[in-house]
This record gives C-alpha cells, structure tokens and sequence, in this order.
C-alpha cells in the first residue's frame, strides 16, 4: 500500500488527499477492516460491568453518573473501523479517555463492553496466550513516556520485544541494529536511554515497536513530551515510515495540527464518546457540533479544506477557459495560483469543469464563512454532480 | 513588614492539619480577648494548655501516682512456667524437634562453616579476597571510585589485624555474610510478595513499621525464649532486625517502577515472569541495593549487639571489655566495628551507584566482560585460597604485626577521667556536669513523673496522641501505657521515660542548633555531612563506649550515648527541612529585606515544621532504642531489667521488661508521628 | 491484574519452603553445638575470681596436659544451660545462685554433676567502709540504717540514701530487703563488677560514706577495709521469693559443676579439673594481678603457676 506523502507541512500532506482517498477506497473495497471496534464501553469503578447494559445509566452526563454511581466511563459506546493501510488519529483533550481507548485495543485496559476485532479475531474472546500472541506480532505500541529500560542499551531496548518473542540474542540484535538505523539511531546503539535526547528516545520506542513488524502501529501521543521543532521532526519520521511501508497507524493525540498533518481520518473524543468521525477536511469544514467547531477555530483553514468545498457552480461562461485545478487542491494553494493568474479558477475533474474559484470563494474559505449552512458540503456535492 | 503574613499563612494551616474538630470548641473563639486571641484561636493550644494544668494539678495534690497495684496482673508466674516448659521440652517437644531446631541447627553450622571457610583461607587470602570484591563491587577499573573501595577494604583488614582484632573481625565478618545472606533473602521475598500484592503490603506495612520502632534491644529476649543462647539465636535475631529495610525498599523499588515502562513491555506481549525478570527487578535494583546498604549495616549493629546472646565476634569483645571497665579493649574492638562499618558501607554504597542507570554511563561491552572476569576471578582465588591458604602462612593474623594499643588507650582514658572528669578550674568537668544534669534535669523529671497520677499521664499521652495524629493514635499511646502499667513496670518505665525526655530535649536543642548551622552555613555542611555519614551507619553498641569514658556509669552517660547516636538523623531532617522550605517563600521574604534572622525565625522554622515533627518522631525512637541499651552503662529502668533478664537468664523479669521497652517505643511514635504520614523510609 | 500469577507463585513458593523447612527433614539433631571433642570448653562467669579460676587451668592444661581449652564468658544461669546442652564442659565457680536450674539439671535431669569444691569460701553481705563504721559503730545493725541514710545520698539516689547493687547476674535479692526492711535506700544496680568496684574505689579514696552488695573472696579486700552489717540470718530457702526476703546471704563452698558426659569420660581433663583446689588466697593473687594491677590473664596465671608449683602437682591426674 505505499503512498506518496509528501513530508512538508499540510498543505503537501493534504495534497495527496486524492491518493489517501483512493487508497482507502479500494483499502474498503478489498477487505474487511484491520481494526473494527462496536460500542465499546470501558468504565471505571465499583460495579462498572452494570452500566453499559443499564439504559437508563448508560446515558447519563459524564458527571451525574459518578455521581449516581461512582464510576466513570472513560470510553462510552464508541464505534469505528480502521481500515488497512490508513492512519486513524484519536484526538481529544486530556481526559476525554483516548488513551483509555487505545490501551483497549490490546487489553493493556480490559474493556467493560462492546465487541473488537483485529483482523477479524475477537480480541476480547482471547486468552492469555492469544492475546500475547496479539501483542507479539499483530499491534505494537509507542507511548508518551518512551516506556524505555534504563539499564540496557539502545540496541537492547529496541531488542526488546524480539527477547520477549524468544528470538536468539545475536538475531536480535542484528534486527535491532537495522531498525536503529531506520530511526536514524545508527551509531548510538551502545548508548542507554538516559545518554538520549527526548526525541532520540521516542525515536528507541518507536524502533522498538517497528521491530516485531507489527501490522498495527499504535502511538499513545507519542510527541506531546517533546519540544515543537522536535516534535515536528518526528512527525516527519512518522509520515516517512507510513510512506515507506504503509503500516497502519492508530495514532493518540491532543494536539490537532497533528492530527490534521497525520491523519487520514479523525476521530475526536469527549468525556469518552467520539463526537465526529471523519476526514481532516471534513472536521474543519463541517463541525459536527459547537464544541468540535470551537475546537477547530483556529486552524488555518485555507491548509485543510479543498477547492472542490470552496468552489462555486461554474456559469457557462466559465466552463472554458482559464487555470485548471483539480478538486483536491487545497485552498492555499488555490490563493497563491489566483494571486499570480489574477483570474478566476476552474476546479477540473476527470477533463471535467465542475466548478470555478474566484476571490469571493477563497475569502469565505479564509474568514471562515464557507460553512454557515448545516450540510452545505453536501449541497457542494449536489452542485457538483450536477 | 509584610513577613507577617507569610507568619500568618504558617499560623492559619496549623488547624487543618489533624482532622478539623474546631467546632467543639468554636464559640470561645469570640470570646476571648485579645491577649488570649492565638490561644482560643487555636484550640488545639488550649486542650494542652489544659491538660497539662491537669496533669500539674494532679501531680501537686496526690504526691505519688503509681499504677495502682491492684490493677496489674501477674505474669511472671505464666512466664516462669513457661521458661521451666522450655527447658524440660526443648529437645523432646515437636515443635522443637520438628521445627525450630532446624533452624537454629542450620544458622549454626552455616556460620560454623564460615568461620572454617574464613580459617582455611588464611588472613592473606581474606585479605586478598575481600580486597577484590570491594575492588569489583566498585566496578573493577582504575576509576577512583573502584580504587578507593578496594583501598577501603585493604586499609580495613589491615588495621583489624594490626590491632590484634582478627580472630574477632572474622568471626563477626562470619556471622554478618550469614545474617546479611538471611535477611536479604527474607527481605527480598517479603519485598517480592509486598510489591506484587496489595494485600500483603497492606498486612505487612504496619508490622514493618512497628519493627521499626522497636529497640534493637528488645529483639533478643523472644530469641533466647526460642533459641536459647547462641550463636542461632544472635543470628536470627538479626536476620529478623535487618529484613524489614530490605522488605520495604525491595516493595518500593517494585512499586516505583516506571509504569510506561511496564506497559511497554506488556504492550509487546511479554508474560508475567518476563515482565518480573526483564523490567520489574531491574528496575528496582537501585533501591534494592539501598535497601541491602541499609540491611547491612543494620545486621552490623544487630550483630555486635547480640553478644549480648551469645554472638562472638568483636561485640562480644566489647561485651567483656565492658563488664570489666577494659576501656582500652573496648574501644579498640569498637574501632575495628568502625572499621568494618565504614567498608561494608563504603563497598555496599559504591556497587548501589555503580547500579544506578543514570550514572553508569559510557559502560563498554569490554569493560562489562573485564567486570565479569573479575568476579570470576575473585571466585576461583576464593577457592584456591581456600584449598591452600592457610598454607601460605598462619591462619590468623601474625602475632608479630599486631600493635597492641589498649594500653595506651586505656591510659588516654584514665587521664581523661582524672583531669577532665572533675575539678577543671571554673568549667568543672564532664563528670560534673553529668552530675548537674541528673540532679537539675533528670531527677526532677522522674519524680515529676512518679508523682503524676498515672490517669493524669494517660490524659496527656491521649491529648498529644490525638493533636499531633490521629484519635487512633491516642488510643494506641493509652493502651501502651495501661500495658505498662498492667506488667507492673510502672516505677521503671516512668524512669526510662525521664532519661528518654532528657535525652530527647538534649537531641533536639543539639540537632536544631547544628541543623541551623548546616542549613545556612555551607561550610558547616561540608564538614558535617561525611561525618554524619558516617555516624549513621555505626552500630548502637559502639557508642556506649566513649561515654563511659566521659562521665563514667551512670544515667546521664546513657544520655549522651543516645543523644550522640540521635543527633546525626535529627540534624539532617532539621537541615533538609530548612533547605527545602518552599524557594518562592523564602524568595518573597528576602526581597522584602527580612535579615537573616527573621527568616529563618519567621519564614524557614514556621514553614520546616512538618519536617521539625518528624525531627522530633526519629529522635524519640533513636534516643529510646539507645536509653535502653544504656542498661549495660549504669542507665538502670528497664535496660537493666532485660540485661539483667539476659544475664541471668530470667525469662520472667527480661521479658515484661521488652515487652514494657516495646510498649514505650509505640507509645513515643504515636505521640510524636505527625498525622498521615510516615517517616524513615 | 498480571502481577496476580506472579503473586500467587511467590506466595505458593513462601509456602513451600516453610513446609519443606517444617515437615521435610524429619526430626532435628539435638546435640547442639559441635567442636567440644578436641578441646574443653569452661564456662567463666564475668567476676574476676572466676577470671582467675579459669587463666590458672586454662594455662595448666593446655601446658602440661597438652588439651586445648577455651574459656567462654558465661555467667552462671547460662552456664548451667550450656552444662546441660554440652556447650560447655565445666564451671570452676559456681555460687549457687541459681538454685531453681541447679535442682532442675542436678537432680532431675542429671545431665551436670558436682565436681567438688573449689576450696574457696564464698560469702555475700553488706558492707561499709571501716573509716565510717569506726565514726559510727551502730551501724553495722541494719535496723540502724535509716538513722544514717541522709550520709548515703546521691545525685542517682536523690533524697533516699544510695545502696550499691550488684552486677545483673549475682546472686542478689537486695532490692526485696530494702523494701521488706522499709530502709530508706534506693537500690541502684551496677550494670557490671568493674563498675562497681571502680564506684567503691573512688568513694574510698576519698573517703566518703557507701554502703554496698559485697562479696569474699575479693581482691580489693586486700586494699580496702569494709565492715559488715548484720543482716538476719539465712535459712535455706529464705530468700525466695525475693519479694518476701528477710534474711541476708548464706555462707557456701564454692562448687565446681561439669557435664555428666564430660566428667564420665574419665579423660585428664576431666579428672584434672575435678582435682582442681586452691585457696581464697590463691585466688586473690591472681584475681588482683588480673584486675588490679591490669595484667593479662594469662601473665597473672603465669607469675602464680611460676610460684605455687607444690600446689598445683596435686591436681595433676595419676598417671
């Protein structure tokens, strides 16, 4: 499944959307999901199995039910599929139970209720050795705190999980050497953890995990503990593996710019329950409700909402004639073309006009007046099938 | 001008530290006039203030006060009767046979052994050999760190043989590989089953902390009811005295564990056991190492002191030199125990930093292989010493080598004592002043004590408990002190009681006043921090001895020796309590142009006052544990009454006399424990 | 959640070995301590007579009977224990301090048997310094005490007059006399004989009053002068329980104790240590040597075997 990412900033990385967009297309079409999760429940406190199946608990406010019962439900009934291929960002702020939720995938938290298949295995059916098995070979995880061993060195570390799948000392070792240098760790393998910058440690953990060759990547906000420049290294690193081998990725975040450059969906969590699920484009564009909109206010949203949203019905007049953009292209980018051309834009589908650009289209973009209407995209979609 | 409000912060959280009950006494705080305002306003200041009229009240009027004797219960006779069971049973009763001479059948041919190991290799192998663990311990290169271990050990076994200590030093190094193998062992498993299981911690953690009040003292009459006197019963003593620190640091070490480190490796599907093995322990090496230090040195002075029951060694030296006055003797087996204290620590503390992840950095896959051949290397000479060491020379140290300088020592003291005891010109002299502090402190305490009636005492002991902890606190310190009261061990307790609160105003005044000094004096700090260091880790036993010398037998002697032995820790928390008092206050304060002194009287001691009550709570236990080892020095009360239980072998007087030690050590500890918190580590 | 297993085995393991340590190995040898069979082992309580009692035979034995013996400092409750158990294989002065242990081990048990006099009479009384009873001749009745108890203050006795008891493991039931006589003396303990001699030396160089637990034979006596008080007489049995005494101390032959095995074994050692006789006199030379003039044991039990040759030819076994 390899892409073509590009590794700098949105506005490239959102470029591509039409090959994220094939990919997950055909990803969907050819088989089931890598990851499927239904009405997943995980509640904390005593007697925390009684509350899903409780209708008249089950939909209490995150307060009332602690209060009435003492618990908290870090994930409530939450629903979604990952597909092969595809990076799913879980983004939330602190305690809208993300990580509660990513920890569920592997059981690292038993969740209360609800069903999840990875690969089509029940994964809370398993038992203990399946479930190693899981974690062994299927799913590996990178987290927040690295999670590194301070007494071995950063070739054991990476070594790690092979130990533990019981892989010989030298052929571990010789795997991990590979991986280190993958990460960019070549040279420092003999080094331990403490020796390391922040970001030359996550890069172990993440080695780490890339070495039992996981088809499920899973990043517990790997980043949010090191400084901006470095953080955006990582996303790099991040953006380059998913290029070069196309893993799929379940990424944990609260930062959104992150999740806008890594994603190809997001999903974004409060107080445990995913309040919109969609494209990058999608959440910016049309906010599902107030808080998600709050949420979104200050992206820059000419970098993630696309020419084929902005654009308005081409007149006749207009079908021919001018610069061609195809839907895809991103706002930004629509602006800079239009400041050079001067002239209106034709957005191209397929040799296909199916609508133009012009200053008034980009400037809503900018001001943020391109959404005003509840299901306007989809009025967009009407207009363009028209 | 405005420091006072910082003052006033310190005043206002005073209340809420124990559980707020204000409300009895609410309405007084309107009532009263301004002179009176702190007082009502603080009613915790008033029920003292009252219970103490109480207490005063009572004293005057009654004039004795003691425990009345109806209320106590015989249980020398059930003692007595069970002392004469034990000897008729003890080598036809199950429990013996089956079970508890195993036990001590194994501690005696384990250190029997040892001691046979130590005899074969021959003063040049242990020499060689200790020389070369301490090397290795300390990581086996030309480091300063490896060189000076090693140097340590060197310059240890040679003065212990120069000294004509060597017989002794290896009997004690016997019996302490024995214990410290023991109790590390226990520790460890008790650890293990603590840090694993929430339930085990909650079931251990308060006896560990019990264990850890009781005076080393009152370890070794239950011992001797099981083991009789020997080498078993000293050993297991120890094993039993040195374990918990072990226990509780291996738990901390387990539970401490970088969790995102755990999770990762469960993450990547590791079992149970791999998770134990591979991130677990490791993990926790460091405080276990801390906890092995502390095991040690606590086995070293459990050791010396359980010549009491039979050890050999250099305790017992000091032991015989103490019943005969041998002074000379006495300190010279002291400085070898010093000796020896300063290299197992040193080796033990340096192996503990070379663990430490963080500054064992630049470790090479070479210099990790020369580590490993050096352990091997010690192993195989370990072997071959004791295959033909002995044959490289005489088994014990050469006669010819030794100094011999209790002599001189001895008439270092003698003139000590004759010019410095009494009669210098205006000063008066050590034994002069010991007198004065008996006459003017101590015998005022004990009859203030005798003469308080006993409910009075109970009210006081329940007042404090209750302010400075918890009710349950209270509670315990009361049913302490009717324990007391109950065995009959009134009249003595309250005269341990007296030395305990003299020794503690002592360690207090000398620990705040040095605490001070090493919290704003940078230089005193240099100078004391080693030599608190080292004081620390030195056996209890030891310093009875220069006190004798000093001001001879007597209470007061007993005093100092606790004081001299509670100081270093009250000094250190004095002085860390200072040094760590919140920067933004003491920032605040400076920048408000307070002089030094105001600081620290309005900002530093109000705000170190946690740290000053834990200050207090150590102090109490150390000096305790010390008064009643003073029984050996003349310090009477109920020291003297176990010793005199050890020595005559009489259960029915030693052991209500420990349990009575115990009783006290509990009652102090809730007295003086700050609510909801623990100290010592 | 995972540490469960974990827990579960250690806590499985914990058990194990308490039971393997329990059930595993069958019944536990009894015959304690071993190394007794190359050389003898004396038990020698912490006063300095016995200190001489057993330099002189530890000297004469491994000297001219070539047996290796070690003296372990036991005072004389432990030291019926050890007699009992096979620790140790003789004591060479023995009190009759503890009388409950020496009925118990003599006769019922008879596992320790008498091994004769020592030859050294043992007396324990109170006394005073001459200088005092000569001032004040009516003292040497006890029920003249509290007359004089103001001249016996100290700083440790505060307002009662100050009685110097003896070291823990003496023969001793002061404490129970003052009361039962309601002396007006506050018994403080010496925590050990040097202790109190050193007390009783410096009160008698500078010649103030004391009144002490003190002991024939003694080698101080040959420095200083005391003066007895008249205590009621003893009667066997009188003394205990202590908290009912009314009598003073009884007069007794010192008695030499040895373990049933050791003195059936017939060896030199044993029959040597059975011969084993001297004088208060004797001892009080090298009791003195030892304590007083700070000599080493040994050296003391040298200068004495040097000069008493005719005395200690008797003790040798016949061959």
């Amino acid at each position: 499944m390899s892409e073509t990412h590009e590794s700098a900033g949105i506005a490239e990385n959102a470029k591509n959307a039409e090959d994220k967009a094939a990919a997950k297309s055909a990803g969907s079409a050819k088989s089931a999901p890598v990851i499927s999760v239904r009405n997943l429940w995980k509640v904390f406190g005593p007697k925390s199995h009684r509350i899903p199946g409780d209708p008249e608990l089950k939909d209490l406010s995150a307060a009332e039910l602690t209060k009435r019962t003492g618990c908290t439900a870090a994930v409530r009934d939450v629903s979604f599929d990952v597909q092969n291929g595809e990076v799913f960002v879980v983004m939330g702020l602190s305690g809208s139970g993300k990580s509660t939720l990513v920890r569920c995938l592997t059981r690292l938290i038993e969740p209360t209720a609800g069903t999840l298949e990875i690969d089509s295995h029940d994964v809370l059916g398993m038992d203990k050795a399946r479930l190693r098995e899981l974690r062994r070979k299927r799913a590996a995880m990178v987290f927040q705190n690295f999670g590194l061993l301070p007494h071995r060195t950063v070739i054991d570390n990476i070594a790690y999980g092979l130990e533990i799948q019981g892989m010989a000392k030298a052929e571990r070792r010789a795997k991990a050497a590979e991986m280190a240098e993958k990460v960019g760790l070549a040279g420092l393998g003999q080094r331990r953890p403490v020796e390391l910058s922040g970001g030359q440690q996550q890069r172990v953990g993440l080695a780490r995990a890339l070495a039992v060759d996981p088809e499920v990547l899973l990043f517990d906000e790997p980043f949010s503990a090191l400084d901006p420049l470095i953080r955006r290294d990582m996303q790099e690193e991040v953006i380059r593996l998913h290029r070069e081998e196309g893993r799929t990725m379940v990424f944990i975040t609260h930062d959104l710019s992150e999740a806008l450059r890594l994603g190809d969906r997001i999903a974004l969590m409060r107080d445990g329950e995913i309040v919109q699920c969609g494209t990058p484009e999608e959440i910016v564009a049309t906010p599902a409700d107030d808080y998600v909109r709050d949420f979104v206010r200050d992206v820059p949203r000419e970098q993630v909402i696309s020419v084929r949203r902005a654009m308005r019905p081409a007149d006749k007049s207009e079908a021919n004639g001018g610069a061609e953009l195809s839907p895809d292209t991103l706002v930004s980018d629509a602006i800079e073309t239009m400041a050079r051309g001067g002239e209106n834009l034709r957005v191209v589908d397929d040799g296909r006009t199916i609508g133009v650009i012009d200053y008034a289209c980009l400037l809503n973009v900018v001001a943020g007046l391109d959404e005003d209407g509840e299901g306007e995209p989809d009025k967009g979609k009407e207009v363009a099938a028209v | 001008m405005s420091t006072p409000t910082i003052h006033e912060q310190g005043e206002q959280k005073a209340p809420d530290a124990p559980p707020p009950r204000q409300a009895d006494t609410g309405p007084e705080q309107h009532a009263a006039p301004s002179a009176l305002q702190r007082l009502a306003g603080s009613p915790k200041a008033l029920l003292v203030l009252l219970t103490v009229l109480v207490v005063v009240v009572s004293a005057a009027v009654s004039g004795s006060g003691a425990w009345p004797q109806a209320w106590t219960v015989d249980i020398r006779t059930p003692l007595n009767d069970l002392d004469n069971w034990l000897v008729d049973n003890r080598e036809t009763s199950p429990i013996f046979l089956y079970f508890l001479l195993h036990i001590s059948n194994f501690a005696e041919t384990s250190v029997d052994a040892i001691i046979s190991l130590f005899d074969s290799m021959g003063w040049m192998g242990v020499t060689v050999v200790g020389t070369l663990i301490a090397w290795a311990s300390g990581g086996a290169d030309l480091s300063r760190r490896a060189l000076r271990t090693g140097g340590t050990a060197l310059g240890v076994f040679i003065a212990c043989g120069v000294l004509n200590m060597w017989q002794a030093t290896m009997e004690t190094l016997a019996l302490m590989t024995a214990a410290v193998f023991g109790s590390a062992l226990l520790g460890l498993l008790l650890g293990l089953a603590a840090g694993l299981s929430d339930r085990f911690e909650r079931m251990l953690r308060p006896v560990f902390d019990t264990m850890q009040v009781m005076p080393a003292f009152a370890y070794l009459l239950p011992l001797l009811l099981m083991f009789n006197i020997g080498v078993p019963s000293a050993l297991i003593a120890t094993v039993i005295y040195a374990a918990p620190p072990m226990a509780r640091l291996t738990s901390l070490g387990l539970r401490s564990a970088d969790p995102a480190a755990l999770e990762a490796s469960a993450s990547l599907g590791s079992t149970p056991w791999q998770r134990l093995w591979t991130a677990r322990f490791p993990l926790a090496r460091k405080q276990m190492m801390l906890g092995l230090n502390q095991a040690i040195m606590m086995c070293l002075s459990m050791v010396v002191l359980a010549s009491l029951i039979g050890s050999e060694g250099l305790g017992d030296e000091i032991y015989q030199a103490l019943g005969s006055l041998d002074i000379g003797t006495a300190l010279t087996a002291g400085i070898a125990v010093v000796l020896i204290a300063v290299l197992l620590d040193r080796t033990t503390s340096a192996a503990g930093e070379r663990l430490d992840a963080t500054v064992n950095v630049g470790t090479t896959r070479l210099m990790a292989r020369v580590r490993l051949a050096v352990w091997g290397m010690t192993a195989v000479l370990l072997g071959v010493f004791a295959a033909i060491g002995s044959s490289l020379g005489e088994r014990e140290w050469p006669d010819a080598w030794t100094v011999d300088i209790t002599r001189q020592l001895q008439s270092g003291v003698d003139f000590f004592t004759d010019h410095l005891g009494t009669g210098v010109p205006v000063l008066g002299g050590t034994v002069t002043w010991a007198h004065g502090f008996t006459d003017y402190l101590l015998n005022p305490m004990r009859t203030g004590l005798l003469t308080t009636p006993w409910w009075a005492l109970a009210l006081l002991v329940g007042v404090v408990g209750w302010l400075v902890g918890t009710w349950r606190a209270a509670l315990t310190g009361v049913v302490c002190l009717a324990l007391i009261g109950m065995m009959g061990l009134w009249e003595t307790s309250m005269d341990t009681l007296s030395q305990v609160i003299g020794g503690l105003v002592l360690t207090m005044v000398v620990g705040l006043v040095f605490g001070i000094l090493t919290a704003r004096v940078e230089r005193v700090e240099r100078i004391l921090r080693p030599v608190l260091d080292t004081m620390q880790t030195m056996p209890q036993f030891v310093y009875l001895i220069p006190v004798i010398a000093l001001v001879g037998l007597s209470r007061s002697a007993g005093i100092i020796a606790a004081v001299i032995y509670a100081a270093p820790a009250v000094i250190r928390i004095t002085s860390q309590g200072l040094r760590y008092v919140d920067p933004a206050a003491m920032e605040a304060s400076r920048s408000l142009g307070a002089t030094s002194k105001q600081q620290l009287l309005q900002v530093q001691l109000p705000l170190a006052r946690k740290a000053l009550l834990v200050g207090v709570n150590q102090g109490v236990v150390l000096v305790l544990s010390m008064v009643v080892i003073a029984g050996l020095i003349g310090g009477g009360a109920l020291g003297y009454e176990v010793v005199q239980g050890l020595s005559k072998g009489d259960l029915s007087q030693g052991l209500p006399a420990g349990i009575g030690i115990v009783c006290l050590g509990i009652m102090l500890d809730r007295m003086s424990q700050p609510a909801g918190q623990r100290p010592r580590e | 959640m995972k540490t469960k297993q974990i827990r579960n085995s250690v806590i499985a393991g914990i058990g194990v070995l308490g039971v393997l340590s329990l059930s595993a190995c069958g019944a536990a040898d009894t015959s304690g301590g071993g190394g007794k069979d190359d050389k003898v082992v004396l038990a020698e309580p912490s006063w300095v007579g016995a200190q001489a009692n057993a330099a002189v035979v530890k000297k004469l034995m491994e000297d001219e009977l070539d047996v290796k013996v070690e003296a372990k400092q036991m005072d004389e409750p432990v030291a019926f224990d050890a007699l009992d158990s096979g620790k140790a294989d003789a004591i060479l002065e023995d009190w009759h301090g503890v009388p409950k242990k020496q009925k118990k081990y003599v006769e019922e048990k008879k596992t320790v048997v008498s091994g004769g006099d020592l030859g050294v009479i043992g007396h324990i009384g109170w006394f005073v310094p001459k200088y005092y009873a000569d001032k004040h001749p009516d003292i040497k009745d006890y029920k003249n005490l509290n007359k004089y108890a103001k001249d016996f203050r100290t700083s440790e006795s505060g307002d009662k007059g100050h009685f110097i008891g003896a070291a823990p493991s003496y023969s001793q039931h002061d404490k129970g006399l003052i009361k039962n006589f309601k002396l007006d003396f506050k018994h403080i303990p010496s925590g050990a004989e040097a202790a109190q001699l050193k007390e009783i030396q410096r009160l008698y160089n500078a010649k103030k009053p004391f009144l002490t637990y003190w002991w024939e034979p003694q080698w101080m006596n040959n420095k200083i002068d005391m003066t007895e008080i008249k205590l009621p007489k003893h009667t066997p049995g009188c003394e205990t329980p202590e908290a009912d005494a009314k009598c003073g101390y009884e007069t007794n032959q010192l008695e030499k104790f040895l373990n049933a095995d050791f003195a059936k074994s017939d060896s030199d050692a044993a029959k040597f240590i059975k011969n084993f006789k001297w004088t208060t006199k004797d001892q009080n030379q090298v009791a003195g040597d030892i304590a007083g003039k700070k000599m080493k044991p040994e050296d003391a039990a040298e200068k004495w075997i040097k000069a008493n040759k005719a005395t200690w030819q008797k003790w040798m076994p016949k061959k």
